[in-house]
């Protein structure tokens, strides 16, 4: 984590994030450094502190003023936030608790007996541990709301940008990288569609990655990936770069009620080709089907399935997945025009990655991180670092934004 | 290497016989059917105008995937999608239950489609064919389906039985098992004039029993044999039941429906008829009710 962090540059430091080096302050100071030690946390961690202790003191008020008779919808709704302000209680409790500790030991750092000194040396670090543990990791992951999107899976759809057959090329590479992350993450994964070049790789395809948190995973993926490398199919040792787009869309649950995201009378079902007579006159199969969502204007065409019947579910997934998407997309903005949303979103037709091969470099341009780590990027679970970086970048501008707004 | 080339030729010959985007996708379902033997073999197959559904062994139908066998019929894209809307039109339970009879049931696509979709211990459905071979591959489907041949007192579950028998035959209405709600039928409706231009991969490989309307024996040219022994069959009496799901589903050819439709009026004594489209917009059903 914190090595990940140094090696992160031309990251704007957040005011907060500033508390991960605290912990790292292990030696043993004289007496009044150590109390200005306590006060750098308490005035690092300030705004987030104020933000917890507001949201318990609310909780107080709640309890104290409830009944313990539950009647009202108003006293479940009541009871309902007590309990949901429960674990930030607790870990607030521990902290108040772990500070007067901490408060108690430093006056022993300086006591004449060496063994007391030796102990009180050892709770002194571990309290220091434990306080910037609450501020960095705790609090944050208790006040950053859950995901509204974590049970949904993903939908990856790669398409191959520029540069030919050696876009194609990587895109099967990529596509690999993505097969083997959702196996790690225990997801499953399958291929619905892929349209293989005539040079041995993939122009493009679409992958349906089931599982809790898929999505939340694999949205930060997509965007330009840029490929920079000499391909395989280069004979004098030229470096190409070739780039593939990644578009990940949300899956809802396929029993989820439809009619939220689009009416069936707004969606024209059209099938490819003409059939002659039809029926028992033809036996070649006709499985394309092509859906035009009237109001979006979105149209879906699926052929990879062999009956009309598949292709159909196929292509009224991906059409809901679409739909999904705008929805969330517009979501965000409609929050965001009303409290200053920091949240970035992800432009698709921003170049988002870099994959240098002759340097072993990959380079994240939202975070602004490289690490020299192509191999383990492309044939391990390097992925996990960029992927993890960006959901704590993320979590940092929503904890920012929660401070901002209490 | 000159097995590559080989393939590769027969693959140019398939894109100039269906075109390029369809050859590219049989290909595609070619290799992914590792079961069903070598590429070069299959590919030369498909050369020779053999249907891919028979070359692959199987063909998806709604959510089932179906035993194909030469040379019954393989099961059309038309078919299923009227399939699938009679499976959602009627929603039998375990407290009202559907009896089903399907003519000239071939694969068993129509009914092993219905009782995959209806509710379990709501359908008693029966098949009929004059092939044996299309008796043995719907109980094979069926069996692939984990739909039995015969109600088992021990659990709950949908029931299918296809027979040997010729429903052309006049006495045909006598051996009936039972009464039935529901009649399907996707009999053979073509022409006898048209037959003989049909792609090689329908004449020449699927049986000419499930496809001519007129059997050789039989006088007549409009391809409609069949529909005029089905409505004199629903007119007798005790073939269907009196009841208000009860109805005649049948699939008809390009251009039959207003024909198909008179004669359930007048033969089959059905006062109330109407026709489904298929996908691509042809009259592709006439379904009739008593009432």
């Amino acid at each position: 984590m914190q090595t990940l962090l140094r090696r992160i540059k031309q990251v704007p430091l957040r005011p907060y994030t500033r508390v991960y080096s605290v912990a790292s302050t292990r030696s043993i100071p004289s007496r009044s450094k150590t109390l200005s030690v306590i006060d750098q946390l308490e005035q690092d961690g300030a705004r987030i502190l104020r933000t917890v202790q507001t949201r318990v003191e609310e909780r107080d008020d709640l309890v104290a003023s409830s009944l313990d008779d539950i009647s009202s919808p108003e006293d479940i709704t009541r009871a309902k936030r007590v309990k949901e302000l429960e674990p930030l209680k607790m870990a607030w409790d521990e902290w108040q608790t772990n500070r007067q500790l901490l408060r108690e030991t430093i006056p022993l750092l300086n006591d004449l007996d060496p063994t007391m000194r030796a102990l009180a040396s050892d709770e002194y670090t571990s309290l220091i541990a434990s306080l910037s543990h609450s501020l960095s990791r705790t609090f944050p992951s208790l006040l950053v709301p859950p995901s509204p999107t974590i049970h949904m899976s993903a939908l990856l759809e790669l398409k191959s940008g520029v540069g030919g057959s050696e876009a194609s090329l990587f895109l099967g590479d990529l596509l690999r990288v993505y097969l083997r992350y959702a196996q790690v993450m225990k997801w499953k994964a399958e291929i619905v569609e892929k349209n293989e070049s005539d040079g041995g790789g993939v122009r493009d395809a679409i992958v349906e990655v089931k599982g809790v948190g898929a999505y939340d995973g694999l949205k930060w993926e997509s965007g330009v990936h840029r490929v920079q490398r000499v391909p395989a199919t280069e004979s004098k040792g030229r470096v190409h770069t070739s780039t593939i787009t990644a578009v990940v869309l949300p899956l809802a649950e396929e029993d989820a009620p439809e009619d939220e995201l689009f009416s069936m009378d707004d969606v024209r079902v059209e099938v490819m080709r003409a059939r002659g007579a039809g029926g028992q006159h033809v036996n070649k199969t006709e499985s394309a089907v092509r859906l035009t969502h009237r109001p979006s204007g979105i149209t879906v065409s699926m052929q990879d399935e062999r009956s009309q019947h598949q292709n159909r579910r196929r292509a009224f997934q991906i059409l809901r997945a679409r739909l999904m998407d705008r929805k969330l997309t517009q979501d965000l903005a409609n929050r965001r025009a009303e409290r200053r949303d920091l949240v970035q979103t992800a432009d698709r037709s921003a170049k988002i990655r870099t994959y240098n091969y002759v340097q072993e470099r990959v380079t994240d341009h939202r975070l602004g991180l490289s690490l020299m780590n192509l191999t383990t990027v492309m044939e391990e679970d390097g992925l996990h670092e960029f992927i993890d970086a960006m959901q704590r970048n993320h979590d940092e501008s929503v904890m920012e934004e929660i401070i901002q707004d209490s | 290497m000159p097995r590559q080339h080989h393939v590769a030729q027969l693959f140019l010959a398939l894109t100039k016989s269906i075109g390029r985007q369809s050859a590219n996708q049989e290909l595609n379902w070619m290799k992914r059917a590792t079961h069903a033997g070598c590429l070069k073999e299959m590919l030369e197959r498909r050369v020779e105008g053999e249907p891919l559904q028979y070359i692959l062994g199987t063909q998806p139908f709604g959510p089932l995937d179906l035993l194909t066998r030469a040379p019954i019929l393989i099961p059309r894209p038309e078919t299923e999608h009227w399939a699938i809307r009679l499976a959602e039109l009627l929603q039998p339970t375990i407290e009202r239950p559907l009896s089903v009879l399907d003519l000239c049931t071939g694969s068993g696509c129509i009914p092993l489609l219905l009782c995959h979709l209806w509710a379990r211990g709501s359908t008693r459905a029966y098949g009929v064919d004059i092939s044996d071979h299309a008796v043995q591959l719907a109980k094979d489907n069926a069996a692939r389906c984990g739909i039995p041949g015969v109600a088992s007192p021990h659990h709950f579950s949908n029931v299918y039985t296809p027979y040997l028998a010729n429903v052309l035959d006049a006495t045909f209405g006598d051996s009936l098992p039972r009464s039935f709600d529901v009649i399907t039928s996707n009999p053979p409706y073509i022409l006898l004039n048209e037959y003989h231009q049909l792609p090689r991969s329908v004449k020449d490989y699927e049986d000419p029993r499930a496809l001519l309307g007129d059997p050789p024996d039989i006088p007549g040219t409009d391809g409609l044999a069949f529909y005029h022994a089905i409505a004199r069959l629903v007119a007798r009496d005790g073939v269907l039941n009196e009841g208000d799901q009860t109805m005649v589903v049948l699939e008809v050819g390009d251009k039959q429906a207003a024909a198909v439709e008179a004669i359930l009026k007048t033969e089959g004594r059905l006062n109330r008829t109407e026709i489904w489209l298929d996908p691509w917009g042809k009259e592709r059903v006439v379904v009739g009710r008593r009432k």
